[in-house]
């Protein structure tokens, strides 16, 4: 496997507060890597930094050989990083067909080509979200709007997917639809990189885990589900136990009082 | 096939407005059948080549006095609403306009101060101010990746505040003639429309609005947002830029050429999108369309109905403002989607 995004020795802070503290981890190529923590814990932040929105940093992050702040927006760049934010809002309620078509913006100068309608139309009905294409996108309920903008970020086809919670305003259903989709684009060359909430729909889809505590990533490879609970444990300062199932472990919580 | 109907119409209705409004006047004389008259016979020349005597007053009539007028009013209409709907996609803001930002007022300024110390062209003037004014109004509501529209907004407000007051004192100084000229000019007027200043206002009015129709698509990621322009590999700043600058060119254009034209730039874009909905692609094409056809039957109101001359700036409020309330409460449109 190989390393793909490299992180070295990298710190950042809100003006006194600081967030992350020398933070050091890599993301393997062709992966679906999961990083899980606390809210506030500076997930969202190591997001930012990934997807090139902040870049008042210390330290160094390599995708590829190429820095960060070096890799160029568009369809030249070498690696096409496509990624997802936590919210979003939209002042105008454009239909969701024109939404996607957006996500297409890079490839050509001026007027949307065939190409692009095609690729549009692929995954709205990939999502099975063909039936709202000329629905307003404002009227959709926040779990459809999700989907809808996932769908946006994957016409352009990136080499390189981060997601901040993709599932976190989807039923089940969806949950499951999602992680199922991003594990073919894993199988097909793409590299996932996703901060999730849920820890047994990480477990059962992600390559590589991650946990963020104390302003730093922290590897998550134990196989052994003791070591498991007790980091998680930790980390979710919260008693958990753990169930195994077809040779799986799932982690539930303790209730305080029964 | 509703949208081509649609479509067919924003083609046929300026051209219609166009054709009645030259029949329009304050002379009774060359009216409808005048000038359907008028046309047969000229239409009749192109192809029989034959020498038929138009009158002349009528010739000096229509081509001299209404069609620039026509032109310049069409101009000056579409301009300010493809104006407004450019600002309003790219700031995300639905009460975002030419004025709101700063850029009518500013314009004003720059053009009163060219009227009174006639150094550079008005029109020159005029577009710098608007640039400035737009300019500081961007610089101080500014900060980074989340500048805040509602802080962008209120800047807007504040500029616009000093440019009227930096207006107001130039008024002051000024003599009672170059006064007179300044009221009645900020108070927008068509009157004066001549071939001359269809000349000067053609340009960067057509030539602007062409660019931006180039980049109609652009709009529709820029009205998603910074971060989600970003998330698909575009970059909005270079973008963003041209584009304000772009709408400020053509603002500052028909600002220039015929005075301050207040609240139409935000009321259009509303109309259109209400109409053909919030896809820029046809949006700017119907901002064209509508808003050169409303100022050009304004206008027609204002020269047909009133024996006298009333300043288009206060018709576009008085017959807009019922018209975009009755549109506003007839569809409900909520912005709290």
């Amino acid at each position: 496997m190989k390393e793909l995004i490299q992180i070295h020795n990298l710190s950042f802070s809100f003006g006194k507060q600081q967030v992350l503290v020398g933070l050091t981890a890599n993301f393997y190529a062709k992966e679906l890597t999961v990083i899980l923590g606390r809210n506030g814990s500076g997930k969202s932040t190591l997001f930012n930094i990934l997807s090139g929105m902040e870049r008042q940093y210390n330290g160094s992050v390599l995708f590829g050989d190429q820095d960060r702040k070096h890799i160029k927006l568009g369809k030249n760049s070498p690696l096409r990083i496509g990624f997802m934010a936590q919210f979003h809002q939209t002042t105008f309620p454009f239909t969701v067909f024109d939404v996607v078509l957006t996500g297409r913006a890079s490839f050509s100068r001026f007027a949307p080509r065939q190409v692009d309608l095609d690729l549009v139309a692929e995954n709205l009905r990939a999502f099975g979200l063909w039936h709202l294409k000329d629905k307003p996108y404002t009227a959709l309920s926040g779990g459809e709007r999700q989907l809808v903008l996932l769908c946006r970020i994957l016409v352009q086809q990136p080499d390189v997917l981060l997601l901040d919670e993709p599932t976190n305003h989807l039923d089940l259903h969806y949950q499951v639809a999602v992680m199922e989709h991003l594990k073919r684009l894993v199988e097909t060359g793409t590299t996932v990189v996703s901060v999730m909430h849920d820890p047994n729909l990480a477990l059962l889809y992600g390559d590589r885990f991650y946990v963020m505590q104390d302003k730093k990533l922290h590897g998550l490879e134990e196989k052994d589900p003791a070591v498991l609970l007790s980091t998680l444990e930790n980390t979710y300062n919260v008693a958990l136990t753990d169930v195994q199932h077809d040779g799986r472990t799932l982690i539930i919580p303790k209730r305080k009082r029964l | 096939m509703q949208r081509h109907f649609k479509i067919l119409l924003l083609v046929l209705m300026p051209l219609a407005v166009v054709f009645f409004s030259l029949s329009l006047g304050s002379t009774g004389y060359v009216g409808l059948s005048d000038l359907a008259h008028y046309t047969r016979t000229a239409i009749q020349d192109l192809f029989v080549k034959e020498l038929t005597e138009a009158p002349m007053e009528m010739e000096i009539i229509l081509w001299q006095v209404r069609l620039p007028r026509i032109l310049l009013t069409f101009m000056v209409g579409a301009a300010l609403a493809v104006s407004g709907g450019v600002l309003q996609a790219i700031f995300r803001n639905p009460i975002v306009d030419p004025f709101s930002l700063g850029i009518s007022s500013g314009a004003a300024f720059g053009a009163a101060l060219s009227m009174l110390v006639p150094l550079i062209p008005i029109n020159f003037s005029a577009f710098l101010f608007g640039v400035l004014a737009v300019g500081i109004t961007y610089v101080v509501s500014y900060s980074g990746v989340r500048t805040s529209l509602i802080t962008m907004v209120l800047a807007g407000m504040i500029i616009t505040g000093v440019f009227t007051a930096f207006l107001t004192v130039l008024q002051y100084l000024s003599d009672p003639y170059k006064l007179q000229a300044i009221v009645q000019w900020t108070m927008g007027n068509l009157h004066t429309a001549s071939w001359d200043k269809v000349q000067t206002a053609f340009l960067p009015i057509i030539g602007g609005l062409a660019v931006i129709a180039a980049f109609r698509w652009k709009l529709n990621l820029l009205a998603l947002g910074d971060q989600e322009a970003m998330a698909v590999g575009v970059n909005p700043r270079n973008i963003k830029f041209a584009l304000v600058g772009l709408a400020t060119m053509i603002t500052a254009s028909a600002v220039a050429s015929v005075g301050m034209i207040s609240l139409f730039g935000l009321i259009v874009p509303h109309i259109s999108r209400i109409v053909f909905g919030p896809n820029n692609e046809i949006g700017i094409f119907a901002n064209m369309s509508i808003g050169g056809t409303f100022l050009l039957l304004i206008d027609d109101f204002s020269r047909a109905v009133m024996p006298f001359e009333i300043p288009i700036g206060v018709f576009t409020m008085i017959l807009g403002a019922p018209l975009f309330i009755y549109l506003m409460r007839k569809n409900a449109v909520n912005w709290n989607a």
